[in-house]
């Protein structure tokens, strides 16, 4: 008798919590800058309009931004990936003199303050000519995501029975074709948990692409919408239209992928 | 947990302390990628922090580099822009770490029960984790408006006068509280979650056949069960806070007048705005040190296994 009401008490917190600041959003970015100029405000929009996210698009180059975010994200993702495979292997695999050292050194990797930094990564970045490039932010993106990477893939491969990759050398594979060709395919959800935590962690970083990469044409979203505000003027409605299609992507990509997502997160255990 | 499986693996290695050489090179090979990552991202910029912190250079000055010891360190220490915005930090962590954690743990109890639909509750996990926080920052800014505040709203319809939010300082540190708390807090709830399900069913059942109340078997199951998540949760959770930036920036930009400057905005500001960056090398090897202080506990834990 008491269970069911218990029970819907805990799903509206649980979708409260989780959808009102979205759903918040969504509904502010079909509001007229004239209804939204009123008070007492309103909570639904009262002649709901796509004319916010025509000056989304046309105010800023925001279809620009999302490209810029996607390239930068992908790519990062593929330079982590390959760097946390072969991490992966050596530390499962392969007999190493300090695994648990370089273990450690990883996972310290991970907790390291971006802001503490700044001033060399702009100076190395700098020196390298990638300033205002999608480079400055891969490198140090690859870097963020390498350690939780890592341990997944490390993870996966653990799993992997040995025998089916000594079988697949007494073929006559060489021990790194066995890990592409066999142990890699084998480790494939572990390869995609990976790429979909890296993709999310280089989609969401800021502290670096404001200071590395801010001209206008390379901007990455947050900070692209970011400085969307005027020096006094904060035209919400527009922001609330490129925050949702800034928001679009990443929750197809966690409603398709919520398995893979989860489970990287418990057995990576690592960023927050 | 992997971590914990891939630390005990270290004995392995002793099976073959000759090694055979092509299996060292590989691994040589194989870890090459990730070491150079590591080197020119993390290595070379903390040597270069470190000896940038013992020298006066400021981009806008014509002389070159000047050898000055420890000085910015004691300008720092003497500082009120400095002990400001650590005093900010560290409350900022005393409220946002018990307050993810507790409203974490709430969740994840709500989360955990079988539902129908399983996938609109992760989802509700999810998005917050998902969302970018300097999004967050600015849809909790727009939450907070003095005018067309959905939070001021709110407390108009009970009846009391709006509040200009993010223009007093201290309003300013309960909103900036309240968005890191509702952020940071549904990471938590899916490390717990997690926790919460590898407790087996029946020994809930035991307890409540000996007639254990909900609270005794929350108290005396659950609790003790979820520690290993909660310390993980916890160290990650005040690491993370330390380094403060996206939230406080996109709200507040540090203002009113400073007072919600956290640590990683002032360094941001004195090295990359005015460009004084032998003494924001200093303000960043103390956020390191700082932070390393909190990460050691959990590393040691790590490498001896008792996590």
């Amino acid at each position: 008798m008491l269970k069911l009401p218990l029970r819907w008490i805990a799903a509206a917190v649980l979708l409260i919590n989780g959808f009102f600041p979205a759903l918040w959003i969504l509904l502010t970015s079909f509001k007229s800058d004239i209804e939204l100029a009123q008070t007492p405000i309103t909570w639904l929009p009262q002649n709901p309009g796509l004319s916010n996210y025509i000056h989304a698009f046309s105010d800023q180059p925001l279809l620009l931004f999302l490209g810029n975010s996607f390239a930068v994200a992908l790519l990062s993702t593929l330079l982590t990936l390959f760097a946390a495979t072969g991490a992966a292997y050596a530390l499962t695999r392969l007999h190493l003199r300090h695994r648990g050292l370089i273990l450690t050194l990883l996972v310290a990797v991970a907790m390291f303050p971006p802001a503490t930094l700044l001033v060399p990564l702009f100076e190395i970045m700098r020196g390298l000519g990638l300033i205002n490039t999608y480079g400055a932010l891969i490198l140090p993106y690859a870097v963020q995501s390498l350690p939780v990477c890592t341990l997944v893939l490390a993870s996966f491969f653990q799993q992997v029975p040995k025998d089916i990759e000594n079988a697949a050398m007494l073929d006559g594979c060489t021990r790194l074709q066995a890990l592409y060709r066999i142990v890699l395919p084998l480790s494939a959800p572990g390869v995609f948990t990976a790429s979909i935590l890296a993709f999310v962690n280089s989609w969401d970083e800021f502290l670096l692409a404001l200071t590395l990469n801010a001209a206008p044409g390379s901007r990455t979203l947050p900070v692209g919408i970011m400085l969307y505000q005027g020096e006094f003027t904060f035209p919400w409605p527009v922001i609330s239209a490129a925050l949702v299609v800034a928001i679009v992507p990443l929750a197809i990509l966690i409603i398709v992928f919520q398995e893979r997502v989860i489970s990287g997160l418990t057995t990576g255990g690592i960023k927050g | 947990m992997s971590v914990r499986t891939l630390f005990s693996r270290q004995q392995d290695g002793l099976r073959n302390r000759l090694g055979d050489i092509s299996e060292a090179s590989l691994a040589f090979w194989l870890l090459l990628p990730a070491t150079l990552l590591l080197g020119l991202i993390v290595v070379y910029p903390v040597a270069k922090v470190i000896h940038d912190s013992l020298y006066s250079i400021s981009l806008f000055s014509e002389s070159g580099p000047v050898f000055i010891g420890l000085a910015n360190y004691a300008d720092a220490l003497r500082d009120p822009d400095v002990w400001r915005a650590v005093r900010f930090t560290l409350a900022l962590c005393i409220v946002t770490v018990p307050g993810a954690l507790l409203v974490g743990l709430v969740l994840a109890l709500l989360a955990d029960r079988q539902w129908k639909w399983r996938w609109p509750v992760r989802l509700a996990l999810l998005l917050p984790w998902a969302l970018p926080l300097a999004f967050s920052g600015m849809i909790f800014a727009w939450f907070f408006n003095t005018e067309y505040g959905v939070v001021n709203d709110l407390l108009r319809r009970a009846g009391f006068a709006p509040i200009s939010f993010l223009l007093i300082p201290q309003w300013g540190f309960l909103a900036i509280c309240i968005a890191t708390i509702w952020k940071t807090s549904s990471f938590v709830a899916l490390i717990l979650l997690a926790g919460l399900q590898t407790i087996p069913r029946s020994l809930y059942e035991a307890a409540e056949l000996e007639g254990a109340s909900r609270w005794q078997i929350f108290h005396h199951v659950t609790l003790p069960l979820l520690v290993p998540a909660l310390m993980v949760a916890l160290i990650f959770r005040t690491i993370s806070a330390l380094q403060s930036f996206d939230i406080p920036y996109a709200m507040t930009q540090g203002g009113p007048a400073r007072y919600t400057e956290t640590l990683s905005i002032l360094i941001n500001t004195t090295a990359i705005e005015y460009m004084d960056v032998g003494y924001g090398s200093a303000l960043a090897v103390l956020l390191f040190v700082l932070s390393m202080a909190v990460s050691s506990i959990y590393l040691r834990k790590l490498y001896k296994g008792t996590l």
